[in-house]
């Protein structure tokens, strides 16, 4: 048993008042690709988003590998790096070209040469699909192009572990299918991911696991067979025939 | 025949203080630029206390009229440092401006989608290196059209300087009109010269714009 990428204990976030995440837990191995579903609010992206540390948990603990990330002290930057996030929005920065998204990171951060992080920011565009698009501003992309600039920009930084949060949902339908092809084939070559979609067909045909949440807390969790075919619980039942339906 | 002869002698003395109009305004941009640009960033993105910092600068100095600066600064302070009275007023000038430039590009930054920032440091940047490389780069195209009105308003106000005799334009249109009894020609000189040098600036302001515009 090879040691897990990712390790969540018992992880809270409050917003005031507002009890998002109620302790969850939550273990990745390398290569696994998670699926994330449950309702609005049920603390999907919340989760994400504590994982890395873009909003830290309140209480619990997490580990990257072998560091815990939620320690004092951590270097919050440094652990973001190793976290690839895409989001819902893309959030593409809008005053650069597709090729400048991805390169800012290798520069700034990286601290790559000029030259190199162009050659590999081209390289990441073209594991993307989108090297002939390499010079367009991301208003002159179509929705599912910027979420494959923001895919490239990710991968750019060598991420151990990519978190997709609901990276189709701003799409149109006949957009979805680009971005879901690149996201497949970064999981068949050995990505590990946690994705919050409910994409139906990714997560039968890609997900090692299905992860159910609501009301901020893990319900149930299983391989897409045993959650699609016979869930435990009466609520993942529901919703699963509600989103397949 | 005499006419011609008038308004050359005229413009050729009023001409001689467009280059100190010029510099003055000049200094005083880029003064308030810097003052603008820092005391924006610390007012969206600083700590408690210099936020609070930042805005009083910007309350107190809105609410005091520009030629009162220019005053504190020339019988003020010029007599604990040596400020001749071109750096009194071109520094005043700025002092000024950096206040309305503090609230452009307060504007401006805050306007810059929060998912810039957010993106930004999903890929490891520091606060500060995504506001060096993210916010602040967009903040600046959008603060564009604002910053352009300000600049022609800075032009305007650096008239001002000619109370503590520096010889800028209009200073010089008025050497000419009490020496000529032609405040006509001397003052209508002078609004031509002001006119051009808008021109010019605004020109030159809109090119920038359309250059850098943002598609969003």
């Amino acid at each position: 048993m090879t040691s897990p990428i990712l390790r969540i204990e018992d992880v809270h976030k409050s917003y005031g008042a507002l009890q998002v995440l109620k302790g969850v837990s939550l273990t990745v191995q390398p290569r696994e690709v998670v699926v994330l579903v449950g309702p609005s609010g049920s603390g999907k992206s919340t989760l994400l988003r504590c994982i890395n540390l873009l909003n830290p948990p309140t209480k619990g603990r997490i580990w990257l590998e072998d560091q815990e990330i939620t320690a004092p002290g951590v270097n919050q930057d440094r652990v973001r790096q190793r976290i690839g996030m895409v989001f819902q929005e893309f959030n593409l920065f809008t005053h650069l070209t597709a090729l400048g998204n991805v390169m800012i990171g290798l520069v700034k951060v990286r601290k790559m040469r000029k030259n190199e992080a162009r050659d590999l920011a081209m390289f990441e565009l073209e594991r993307v699909g989108l090297a002939d698009r390499a010079h367009y501003y991301p208003a002159q992309l179509s929705g599912g192009q910027k979420q494959r600039v923001a895919i490239a920009r990710a991968l750019g930084m060598d991420p151990h572990i990519m978190l997709f949060d609901e990276p189709t949902s701003a799409l149109d339908p006949e957009l979805t299918g680009e971005v879901l092809a690149v996201m497949q084939k970064l999981a068949s070559e050995g990505m590990t991911m946690i994705v919050v979609s409910h994409e139906i067909g990714f997560a039968r045909q890609v997900a090692d696991r299905i992860v159910f949440m609501e009301g901020g807390v893990v319900v149930e969790e299983g391989t897409p067979q045993q959650m699609f075919e016979q869930p435990v619980h009466e609520r993942t039942r529901a919703f699963l025939r509600n989103i397949t339906r | 025949m005499e006419l011609l002869q008038d308004l050359l002698t005229t413009f050729n003395f009023i001409v001689q203080g467009l280059w100190v109009t010029v510099s003055v305004t000049a200094v005083a941009l880029t003064v308030g630029l810097a003052i603008g640009l820092v005391m924006a960033v610390a007012r969206v993105y600083g700590h408690p206390a210099l936020q609070l910092a930042a805005s009083a600068y910007s309350v107190v100095v809105r609410a005091a009229p520009v030629i009162v600066i220019i005053f504190i600064l020339f019988f003020v302070i010029s007599r604990y440092v040596n400020l001749p009275p071109f750096w009194a007023g071109a520094l005043a000038l700025g002092f000024a401006s950096g206040a309305y430039q503090t609230e452009i590009f307060r504007g401006a930054l805050q306007a810059v989608q929060p998912g810039q920032m957010i993106a930004a440091r999903a890929i490891g940047m520091s606060r500060l290196q995504a506001i060096q490389s993210i916010v602040l780069p967009q903040a600046l195209r959008l603060a564009l059209p604002a910053w352009g009105n300000e600049a022609t308003l800075v032009l305007k106000d650096s008239t001002l300087v000619f109370a503590v005799g520096v010889p800028e334009v209009l200073r010089r249109a008025q050497q000419v009109s009490a020496r000529t009894f032609e405040p006509f020609l001397a003052f209508g000189v002078a609004l031509l010269l002001y006119l051009a040098l808008t021109l010019i600036t605004t020109q030159a302001l809109r090119w920038l714009e359309r250059r850098y515009r943002l598609q969003i």
